[in-house]
């Protein structure tokens, strides 16, 4: 039997800090969601797109993984762990809501219906825009996109979460991503993106 | 060469993604370097990508913060379930969900802890009184309506005469079956609330092994073993005392299969 350490220094480790609050540190745990909550939340706010369904679907997961800790096998970081709980929490509530998958028209249709007022601000806008383009993709697209594409994650890390190959991970992006393409194409020709998407554009065309 | 066709935003993103083979991904790209409409549409795509890497990420907002922690802190306590019945604490009930092994959730209402408590205290204590099962040297009438739990330990308390390690026959305890998931919190609130109320059974055959085990370890004698969970992994919660008088116990919490401690023991109260 291995012994964890009794007392995690303030710069414990996520494992460690499981490890303390399995064993019934009270304040372990605390620390942990303290450490995540933003990645998590933006996980959970961009996946579902509501905030009031993020919220209740980031309490679930943390309030799960608190329970849960026992079934951390420490194979995956504490982080990819977290991570899957939520996106799963996150699943689970689409598809609860039995999300279907629109044809290309009704993509664009319900993202002109959907697009912002025009009092607010550029990035308020696009955010909006992209929230709102983001709902019209099937869930399991959806995760891949705004993990890799918006979270910044590798296809590898967020094969992990998904707990699918990394090739299902890059066939669910290029969907997801043809979806959008004549949704959010009219955002390609803003200067702070532009110069950016045409050089990327290059390279891949490239090969 | 390249044919009239065009390529479709999906194989285009294939592309980028590299899941064509070699020799699609070659017809395409050749096609790629004379037709302007597709090279149009794989920078939109690349677009895509800009875009969503571009969409700033808030923080959590402080008022969900505070919601986790209120709900993290009901659950430390051990009173999250009660937060649902009571007035509400929070702007809305805390909704609870179980995590599967696989990772996946299991929707929330009724959650089993919830489910679980209820029907545990909706046994009558005359059901509890004629399912009791007796099992070793004691004879163990019903756990329920002691309340004090004093009156349960007629045979070997940790430092009674019987308590020597080579004694099995001596090793008297109730067993019970509540499955229900205990963790560190759990653990802190009076065990009798728990074992008290929940299904006596025969020891499936495991058990008086395991319970003569962790006497040998521990040099504790259980009086009290509840088949479980623990933080969601099956568990055997064996109770023995540390002060009777005092109500005082000492908790081991071992799986049910090797027999071996899930978490450091601890000291409770019954």
């Amino acid at each position: 039997m291995n012994s964890p350490p009794e007392t995690p220094s303030s710069a414990a480790s996520d494992a460690a800090l499981l490890t303390a609050h399995i064993n019934g540190d009270p304040h372990a745990f605390s620390e942990i969601v303290r450490r995540h909550r933003d990645r998590m939340w933006a996980v959970a706010l961009r996946t579902l797109g509501d905030p009031d369904e993020a919220a209740d679907a980031v309490q679930d997961a943390f309030v799960s993984a608190y329970r849960k800790a026992g079934s951390f096998r420490g194979e995956a970081a504490v982080t990819t762990w977290l991570h899957r709980i939520v996106v799963n929490a996150c699943l689970d509530r689409m598809r609860r809501k039995s999300v279907r998958p629109v044809a290309d028209d009704e993509l664009i249709e319900a993202a002109e219906r959907d697009s912002p007022l025009p009092d607010q601000t550029v990035e308020r806008e696009v955010s909006m825009e992209v929230s709102a383009a983001l709902k019209l993709l099937p869930p399991d697209q959806r995760a891949a996109l705004v993990l890799v594409d918006m979270m910044g994650y590798s296809v590898e890390d967020a094969a992990q979460v998904l707990d699918v190959p990394s090739g299902t991970v890059k066939s669910r992006c290029a969907r997801g991503r043809a979806k959008l393409a004549p949704i959010l194409s009219h955002l390609r020709n803003r200067s702070d993106l532009s110069s950016v998407s045409s050089a990327k554009g290059a390279e891949l065309r490239d090969g | 060469m390249t044919g009239d066709t065009h390529y479709d935003l999906e194989i285009l993103a294939e592309l980028a993604e590299g899941l064509l083979d070699a020799g699609t991904a070659t017809r395409v790209r050749e096609h790629l370097a004379v037709c302007d409409p597709c090279g149009e549409r794989l920078a939109d795509l690349a677009a895509v990508r800009e875009v969503l890497a571009a969409t700033p990420v808030p923080a959590m907002p402080v008022g969900v913060a505070k919601r986790i922690e209120q709900a993290l802190a009901a659950e430390r306590s051990g009173v999250g379930v009660l937060v649902e019945d009571a007035p509400p604490v929070v702007e809305e009930p805390v909704r609870l969900g179980v995590v599967a092994d696989d990772g996946t959730i299991v929707p929330a209402a009724p959650s089993r802890r919830r489910r679980r408590t209820a029907r545990r205290w909706a046994m009558p204590a005359a059901a509890v009184a004629a399912a009791a099962a007796v099992i070793g040297t004691v004879t163990v009438t019903n756990l329920a309506a002691t309340g004090t739990g004093s009156s349960l330990l007629a045979g070997p308390s940790s430092e009674g005469p019987q308590a020597s390690p080579s004694m099995n026959a001596a090793l008297a305890y109730s067993l019970t079956q509540s499955d229900y998931n205990y963790s560190a919190a759990t653990l802190r609130q009076p065990l009798s609330d728990f074992l008290a109320p929940a299904t006596i059974i025969n020891d499936p055959g495991d058990v008086s092994k395991c319970a003569t085990e962790v006497r040998t370890r521990t040099k504790r004698a259980p009086f009290a073993v509840d088949r479980a969970m623990y933080n969601g992994n099956e568990a055997l919660i064996m109770v023995s005392w540390r002060n009777q008088a005092a109500k005082q116990v000492y908790i081991d919490v071992v799986d049910p299969f090797f027999c071996k401690p899930i978490r450091k023991a601890t000291t409770g109260s019954w």
